[in-house]
């Protein structure tokens, strides 16, 4: 007994040798951590920040650009697979908003996710030695400019439900703030980064900034989502003089602006709104409003063609294909010139300097083949001139529903179903509401 | 002190030799048989008290010296033990062995390196014989063949695809987001069991857009197989369950969700026996669920049907177009299943072997799809010395599993989401020349998607395992022996999933090749010292202490291409190639200590101890410790309870604890690649690292109580287990505007309890026939005890349509949903109200056999997609009854449901099933005498079933072997099979 005792004290002995000589750790074998950047950050590695920032902006976006557009009357997303594009957005029978379901939770986390990088991106560019104080000021205003149009798109989701402004510490997250609150510090924030890129170097480069991706270039770029965000907020003033400082041209090309790029390389990716026309099953529909209510001659009337054969899906059909995007690598836009003399219309509008409204408007209609305005010049009238221009123009880029609940006009866009509703905002996420 | 006695198991027996010279010795021989006079082969013969012993011969003889006055123990697996006084044996002597109904003398492996008696067992530890896992009527795959066999266990099937695909879960919820599978063991080898994506979700988009594969919270939608279906039954002699904690924590870390012990067919001493086996059998689909006919009348009064739809089926009809029914055509292939089988065993008194080579291969029910194995084994045993032995087990495994395009998606692009919405009108078929039209009621057309794709999955895997037996002391009252086992399980697994541009879904993508690679290796070995002191024969210690170390290493790139060139698939033939690659390395350490103590052989304690530490664990070098302990008191070996109503009673209590490490990288907070024209980009990954991570701990009390009556024709088992898992691993939700989705937390307790029932009988032996049957019973409830973590849903599909959410205070399986009434109320419950099986076996005259297994599953829910999936595409088969208040067409009914009561799609997946039925013939007196034997026989699997469910299969679990089980997509149905059977003995 005792001679077995004492083998097995030096088997466990030896056992005991061998196993804290070789302990493991294997480390993570698939990926970069946080912890490792956050610590002294090398310009590429800061790149590499701001290139995954850039290239985030597009995830979940065909997603949102659907549901808003849904909602909004735009259009129909025919999916064998996925009903709740026609029951739950639509208002179909008793369905309604569900703060678990994807069009809001995968949209809310995406836009979250890009701007937890941007915050990884202030916090590696603050901790790293190996930049010179006015690039690290470049990275911290493209990030801040970034945060403030991510968190634009969640508010124009949840609107009066609010947003988490404050988001810096995972572990402790600021409150909830409502719509109001929100919007001022979106504003705030594009201040802020405005202010960064005043004495920045812009050591980065951009895809889809193409003509502003130095410190002047970002500088107007921020400006140009600040005039967005003075509208929403009714601070015409601030909008004018916003515009002053951006891309705004009443006379420049519409398409000038900063966009979502796609591409087919490695690890990019594609335009997931593109489908190609006279699809079945899987199809982007206009919604027949569209075709019903344009003027004639619009040239606008070509984002939303023909089909060979109409789409008809749970009692809801449409016969023309959405061709914004028009293939699987066209562009996206962030914000671009269009917009930009539109909301310095609206900015006049409710100024009342009427004569400049028209003037603008009209830029509008003749890019677009129309003859000038020659309605009523009123205020009541311009701004119903001018939201069915933005509807036209803005067509699939995410607009038309924010812009009639601005002006509580909800109530007038068509009703295909009669059980259907109009939702006017979605329900925060499940996993805010902890 | 009283008399002397020594306990040993049968793997002393088999490696010992005597040792001993006595002075009065005599030489005895004998002969063994059944009750039927038929030959035992390999019967230990043994002297009591000593390590002196033999085996009985092909003719069941035997030959064996020894001293007079001692006593003979004679036994056999599946037979009883008997004593006899070597001195009444005369010469010749002709011993009768009765059949161990309740298998009472079944050596069952408790420990790393000991094992006892079934009779002394603490635990219920469920056994199959080769006969019941193969021998009835032989399922799609090993792992598939399990269903309805093993008490406690809930298993449901991923996919009907041909080479299967299973979830199995052993008492209940035993981890959340965690590991919920049980270690497979093969010979000592832990044999790897991961399910890899082919990558599909780029074309079916089932989990959110961009993803290559649809890995998530444990699970996967792509329905990948199992890699533990790589194993051909054929080649496995036994099966034991370890079923928790209780029984299993001597494993440690991998032992949580249990243990399924497989040990394969070895050599026995004697003539070489050659036996070759051939099946011949057709597949087809075990249900469909029909198709909706359209008329005039029904659609006028189907609101969701558009003017231009009716109109298309006014044509159609106007045009006398041909309706087909493509359920039927896409599901209603009979697939041929062959499968051939040729082993060679045998051996001499210091080595045997076994040697296997098989191949079977099979279609499916669906077009070009199929599955073949073709498998090679060689078992070989060798004693070096008298104290010396070694065994090798070496299988080669090459399978290919052609497996077609089902389950979730979000593309419309999988066979069934395509069928869902495609009418009997549409005109699919191809031309002349080929060329499939463009369907126009799905993104897809089902007939080219089944005729132009490819998703096979082609491996090729090595299992080898090593095994040392060494007696290092011998003595008259102890013996010590070093034991070692250990081996690697090695595979490359191809996947080729290949989508040509000129499918109809490929109008973006302009064709997609997706070529998957893995390399995966597993070692471990476990090294122990077995020391057997018998201080009298009252009393046995048995005392083992050792190493254990398991490592695995995956490796996983998968390449998408798209725009690929015409008739090509390598992926640089493409316009655009994306790569992702997926590593996951671990390594375990553990050390064990165990004592069992054997007293009167009627009261068996054990302890033991196991100490953990893994590379996955917050603190790789901190080792967690797991004890466990056992009582089983067999009251009929006392002398105050001999009588002869039982023939055995048993009281049993058992205790242990296991774990569960946390997933590989949980630790770490991840960037993913994330580019944009060409710059590298990187994005904080959604999963939050927890640097703190722990592995979560199981612990499980068993008790029960074992009878057998009437001369162990009549025995029962009955188990209670109280299963408490500790700190369980979940992803938990986090606020997302905190950049993360979830974190891996140890979020809570949660609590298995479950009761057994099992009872063995052969109610009817004659000479003309023989009836024996087995009945279980068993059922599970869980419950969440402690969660620190805000509840949200989990998994599936929201609420909308019903999801699972962990709540404390309830099941842990619980499905909520809408309820109709404005809020979210329990449906349901994915846990069975209880299961039952019973399997028979009834011989006519020793030579006609009849065997049956029936399973019914009473309660538990499925979240049930499918039939919604139609209803939303307006293709079921009942779309137009009305039976509602609201009196509109049943399917268009059922989908106004969406969105505000979820309990359509909740639905009960009761069913009674006759599982396997097979009748077989054995030739024994033939007219040549080179073929011993001949058997024929022919069965039927999945043959009857009777269920309300309303999809292709109450068993189904297309999520995956995750924690969402009972998931309902749109699946490839299950199917059932006609087999004929004949194999030859040489």
């Amino acid at each position: 007994m005792k001679k077995n005792i004492a083998i097995y004290m030096v088997f466990l002995l030896s056992a005991g040798l061998i196993f804290s000589s070789c302990k493991k750790d294997y480390g993570d074998l698939n990926h970069a951590t946080v912890e490792s950047f956050t610590k002294n950050a090398s310009v590429s590695e800061l790149n590499n920040l701001v290139s995954g920032t850039e290239s985030g902006l597009r995830n979940s976006l065909a997603l949102y650009l659907d549901v808003v557009g849904i909602i909004g009357r735009e259009l129909y997303h025919f999916s064998t697979s996925e009903p709740r594009y026609v029951t739950d957005l639509l208002g179909a029978n008793d369905a309604k908003l569900s703060n678990s379901n994807f069009y809001i939770t995968n949209t809310w986390a995406s836009r979250y996710a890009v701007i937890k990088n941007c915050n990884v991106l202030i916090q590696a560019a603050n901790n790293s030695t190996l930049v010179t104080a006015s690039q690290k000021s470049g990275y911290i205003g493209f990030a801040r400019t970034i945060k403030a149009y991510q968190l634009l798109m969640c508010l124009n989701q949840t609107d009066s439900n609010g947003i988490r402004i404050d988001v810096s510490d995972p572990n402790n997250l600021g409150p909830i703030v409502g719509y109001d609150d929100a919007l001022t510090a979106i504003a705030s924030l594009l201040d802020s980064a405005k202010n960064d890129f005043s004495n920045a170097d812009v050591a980065f480069s951009l895809a889809g900034f193409t003509g502003f991706s130095n410190a002047g270039g970002l500088t107007k770029a921020n400006r140009a989502l600040a005039a967005r965000v003075a509208v929403y907020r009714h601070q015409w003033d601030d909008a004018l003089a916003d515009l002053n400082e951006s891309f705004f041209s009443l006379q420049g090309n519409f398409n000038t602006g900063i966009f979502n790029v796609f591409g087919t390389g490695s690890g990019d990716q594609l335009n997931t709104f593109f489908i190609p026309q006279n699809q079945t099953g899987e199809v982007r529909l206009a919604h027949p409003s569209y075709a019903a209510d344009i003027e004639a001659n619009d040239d606008r009337i070509g984002k939303a063609t023909l089909r060979t054969a109409v789409a008809s899906l749970n009692g809801l059909s449409s016969d023309r294909d959405i061709w914004v995007y028009t293939s699987s690598t066209a562009p996206i836009p962030i914000i671009r010139n269009e917009e930009l003399i539109l909301i310095y219309a609206e900015a006049q509008i409710q100024k009342n300097d009427l004569v400049d409204a028209v003037a603008a408007l009209n830029i509008i209609r003749e890019g677009h083949s129309l003859p000038d305005y020659s309605g009523t010049v009123s205020q009541p009238a311009l701004i119903t001139e001018m939201l069915n221009q933005r509807r036209y123009s803005l067509f699939c880029e995410g607009h038309r529903w924010v812009d009639m609940r601005r002006y509580h006009l909800l109530d007038q866009l068509p009703i295909d179903r009669p059980e259907d509703n109009v939702w006017t905002e979605f329900p925060l996420p499940v996993s805010e509401q902890q | 002190m009283r008399k002397l006695f020594l306990q040993m198991t049968g793997l002393i027996y088999l490696i010992s030799l005597p040792y001993f010279t006595f002075s009065q010795a005599r030489d005895i021989s004998g002969r063994v048989t059944d009750t039927k006079g038929l030959p035992v082969v390999g019967a230990s013969v043994t002297v009591k008290q000593s390590a002196q012993g033999t085996m009985t011969d092909a003719d069941g003889k035997f030959k064996l010296n020894v001293p007079s006055g001692s006593t003979l123990i004679i036994g056999s697996a599946g037979y009883r033990a008997q004593a006899f006084n070597a001195d009444d044996l005369a010469a010749g002597a002709q011993i009768k062995l009765e059949e161990d109904v309740a298998r009472l003398d079944e050596v069952v492996v408790t420990g790393l390196a000991t094992a006892v008696k079934r009779r002394n067992l603490a635990n219920a530890v469920t056994t199959i014989s080769s006969k019941e896992l193969s021998g009835v009527a032989p399922a799609q795959t090993f792992d598939a063949a399990l269903e309805g066999k093993i008490p406690g266990a809930y298993i449901n099937a991923n996919t009907g695809a041909p080479g299967g695909g299973i979830s199995v879960k052993l008492r209940g919820v035993t981890s959340v987001y965690g590991n919920t599978q049980p270690l497979y063991v093969v010979d000592g080898v832990f044999v790897d069991n991961t399910a890899t994506s082919a990558g599909l979700n780029v074309v079916t988009a089932a989990l959110g857009n961009g993803a290559i594969t649809s890995n998530a919270n444990g699970s996967t939608q792509d329905n990948p197989s199992s890699r533990i279906a790589d194993l051909r039954a054929e080649d496995i002699e036994s099966i034991e369950i370890l079923k928790g904690a209780s029984a299993a924590a001597v494993y440690g870390s991998k032992a949580a969700g249990g243990v399924v012990i497989i040990t394969t067919k070895k050599g026995k001493e004697g003539k070489t026996r050659v036996s070759i086996s051939q099946d011949l059998g057709q597949i087809s689909v075990r249900k469909l669920l029909g198709v909706r006919h359209y008329t005039d009348a029904n659609l006028a009064k189907d609101p969701a049907a558009s003017p231009s739809f009716i109109q298309a089926f006014k044509d159609a009809e106007s045009a006398g177009l041909p309706m087909h029914d493509y359920e039927k055509e896409v599901w209603g292939n009979k697939g041929f299943a062959r499968n051939t089988v040729l082993s060679v065993s045998g051996g001499n008194a210091k080595t045997n072997f076994y040697f296997s080579g098989s191949q079977k291969d099979e279609g499916g029910i669906m077009k070009n799809t199929g599955y073949r194995n073709s498998s090679l084994r060689l078992n070989l045993e060798h004693r070096l010395t008298d104290n010396i032995k070694i065994g090798v087990s070496s299988n080669y495994i090459n399978s290919s599993a052609d497996r077609g395009l089902t389950g979730n998606d979000n593309a419309g692009v999988s066979v069934g989401i395509a069928l869902s919405s495609t009418p009997e009108f549409a005109q699919l078929h191809p031309d002349a020349s080929g060329n499939y039209p463009n369907n126009p009621y799905a993104a897809s057309n089902p007939l080219q998607t089944i005729a132009l794709m490819t998703n096979n999955e082609a491996v090729n895997r090595f299992i080898t395992g090593l095994n040392l037996e060494a007696i290092l002391q011998k003595g008259k009252k102890s013996n010590t022996k070093l034991v070692g086992k250990g081996g690697i399980d090695f595979y490359n697994l191809e996947t080729n999933a290949i989508f040509p541009s000129i499918l109809q879904f490929q109008a973006v993508n302009k064709g997609t090749s997706i070529q998957g690679f893995t390399k995966n290796l597993n070692t471990n070995y476990i090294f122990s010292l077995v020391n057997t002191l018998t201080p009298s024969d009252r009393l046995s210690l048995t005392t083992s202490a050792g190493l254990t170390q398991e490592t695995g290493d995956y490796n996983n790139l998968l390449n998408v291409a798209t725009q690929v060139i015409a008739g090509q698939s390598n992926v640089n033939q493409a316009g655009a190639l994306n790569a992702q690659q997926t590593r996951i390395k671990f390594q375990n350490e553990g050390i064990f200590i165990q004592e069992e103590a054997s007293i009167i052989d009627a009261l068996m304690l054990t302890a033991g101890v196991r100490f953990d530490r893994s590379s996955n664990n917050g603190d790789v070098a901190k080792y967690y410790a797991y004890p466990k302990a056992g009582i089983s008191w067999n009251l009929t070996k006392m002398n105050f309870l001999k009588n002869d109503l039982f023939d055995n009673l048993k009281l049993r209590a058992a205790y242990g604890e296991a774990n569960n490490v946390p997933a590989y990288g949980s630790k770490f907070t991840a960037f993913n690649i994330s580019n944009i024209a060409g710059n590298p980009g990187l994005i904080v990954n959604p999963q939050e690292g927890q640097p703190g991570i722990k592995p979560e701990r199981q612990t499980e009390l068993e008790t029960g109580i074992d009878f057998s009556l009437l001369k162990g024709k009549l025995s029962f088992e009955l188990t209670y287990y109280d299963k408490n898992i500790y700190d369980f691993l979940m992803q938990a939700s986090l606020p997302s505007s905190s950049g993360f989705t979830s974190e891996w937390v140890n979020a809570g307790n949660l609590r298995n309890q479950g009761v057994e029932f099992g009872m063995n009988a052969r109610p009817v032996e004659s000479k003309t026939i023989t009836w024996n049957t087995s009945v279980n019973f068993w059922q599970n409830r869980s419950s969440v005890t402690k969660l620190i973590i805000p509840s949200v849903p989990q998994g599936s599909f929201g609420y909308v349509l019903g999801s699972f959410q962990i709540q404390q205070g309830k099941s842990a399986t619980q499905i909520l949903g809408l309820d109709g009434k404005g809020g979210v109320s329990k449906l349901g419950d994915a846990e069975p109200t209880f299961q039952m099986s019973t399997y028979n076996e009834i011989t006519f005259f020793n030579k006609l056999s009849l065997r049956f297994l029936l399973h019914w599953k009473k309660g538990g829910q499925n979240v049930n997609l499918t039939s919604l999936e139609n209803d939303f595409g307006g293709t079921s088969a009942d779309y137009d009854r009305v039976t509602n208040k609201a009196g509109l067409p049943d399917g268009f009914y059922r989908i106004t449901q969406v969105g505000s009561d979820a309990h359509e799609f909740v639905q009960t997946s009761s069913y009674l099933r006759l599982r396997e039925i097979g009748l077989y013939y054995s030739f024994t007196k033939l007219p040549v005498s080179y073929v011993k034997g001949i058997r024929v026989g022919v069965s039927l699997n999945n043959y009857l079933t009777i269920t309300k469910y309303k999809s292709y299969d109450p068993e189904v679990s297309n999520f995956g072997t995750g924690f969402s089980s009972g998931v309902d997509v749109d699946p490839y149905p299950v199917t059932k099979r006609a087999d004929f059977h004949i194999s030859f003995d040489f």
